[in-house]
């Protein structure tokens, strides 16, 4: 009968500790997309911090996270070519295995010179549509979200 | 305004789950003609119903199932502790409570065909950024079109977003048309609910451009379209 209780009584803890494992754990893998359509400072500030946020919350082994910047959107990477802030935070991002993706059709609009213009932006960086970029990433698993 | 206590919730709440019988149907309908505030109380409930389907129709998220993996998780450790009749009984019926995410593999389904599909939605009623909302929809559908992709797109409009489609009140009037034209495959979608509101608040029957389809909710109509696996887009 004694055994039969400490059995009873193991099974019971070892179901607490993995309740307790399961919540603390929390994330497994994340493919998001982060929209940025606009270019007001602070809100591109704030949308940065929200990215940081993410990494820390998820883990950047477990995230893969691309930016998709067009329109107005794309001011966060002219500002960042004159804005020591915004550069470190975004080269720091970029450490941490963030993408930051440029719409070409906003390039050719606004007669955009990439290498220029805009900060730290490669050949492999731009995409031919932004939206038609973040339609794609959704078909292919990827959450939408517009900080 | 006594016409409006004329049906209780229980009978329109019966409206909505469409479990009247013709009869009283067709009482119902025949007072939604001349009552505002009766097709408001079926919008709102229509609106929650279709939000309550799509929710309990959504599989667990697979990024915190928490549910499923725990009961595998129980499973091993249960084994490690030498105690894996009990612990697999106790997860074996933890699985059996778990829902199976069956509808996941639909949704992808739907995305996974030729067709890209997008939802574009506008509630933000700004001049600038109607203009803004119009030109991103229009080099979005010059993409598919030189990429040679089929395409659907919609322009959901709510808020203060719907004045992009109303007539006396849109700059875009022929802007709007003319892409209509121009895309098949573009549509432009007011809510019903925004217009009724808009009704009530200004007085003024609206009126949209030609060709817009009024949908119910516009949020409604979002979750609808991500649920058959639309990519969801805010400008």
């Amino acid at each position: 009968m004694n055994k039969l209780m400490s059995l009873l009584l193991i099974t019971l803890v070892s179901l607490g500790i993995n309740l307790g494992l399961a919540s603390a754990e929390g994330y497994t893998k994340q493919k998001v997309v982060y929209h940025v359509n606009f270019d007001d400072e602070k809100q591109l500030k704030a949308a940065l911090g929200n990215i940081q946020n993410h990494i820390n919350a998820v883990g950047k082994d477990n995230l893969d996270l691309r930016v998709v910047m067009h329109g107005p959107g794309i001011a966060l990477l002219q500002i960042a070519n004159k804005n020591a802030d915004f550069a470190d935070k975004i080269s720091n991002l970029k450490r941490q295995g963030i993408h930051f993706n440029v719409c070409n059709n906003t390039l050719q609009s606004k007669k955009i010179n990439f290498k220029n213009d805009l900060y730290d932006v490669s050949q492999e960086d731009i995409v031919p549509s932004g939206v038609a970029e973040i339609a794609q990433l959704q078909t292919q698993g990827f959450s939408y979200v517009k900080p | 305004m006594n016409q409006e206590k004329k049906f209780s919730d229980e009978f329109i709440n019966a409206f909505v789950d469409d479990q009247l019988t013709l009869e009283e149907k067709q009482q119902v309908y025949a007072q939604l003609s001349s009552d505002e505030t009766l097709k408001w109380r079926i919008c709102e409930l229509r609106k929650t119903r279709d939000l309550v389907a799509l929710a309990y129709k959504e599989p667990p998220m697979p990024t915190r199932g928490l549910a499923p993996s725990l009961g595998k998780r129980k499973y091993s450790l249960g084994v490690a502790a030498g105690l894996a009749l009990m612990v697999g009984t106790v997860s074996g019926w933890f699985l059996h409570q778990t829902p199976a995410p069956t509808t996941l593999s639909s949704a992808r389904l739907a995305a996974g065909d030729e067709t890209a599909k997008v939802l574009i939605h506008v509630s933000d009623g700004h001049v600038d950024h109607l203009k803004n909302a119009l030109d991103e929809v229009e080099s979005l559908m010059q993409y598919y079109r030189d990429s040679k992709q089929t395409a659907r797109v919609e322009v959901v409009t709510n808020g203060q977003g719907l004045s992009l489609l109303l007539a006396n009140v849109t700059p875009f009037a022929e802007r709007v048309q003319s892409m209509q034209k121009k895309y098949p495959g573009l549509s432009f979608v007011a809510c019903q609910n925004t217009i009724e509101r808009f009704q009530q608040e200004t007085g003024v029957a609206v009126k949209l451009l030609p060709g817009v389809i009024v949908i119910d909710s516009g949020v409604a109509q979002i979750m609808r379209r991500q649920h058959q696996g639309w990519a969801y887009i805010q400008v």
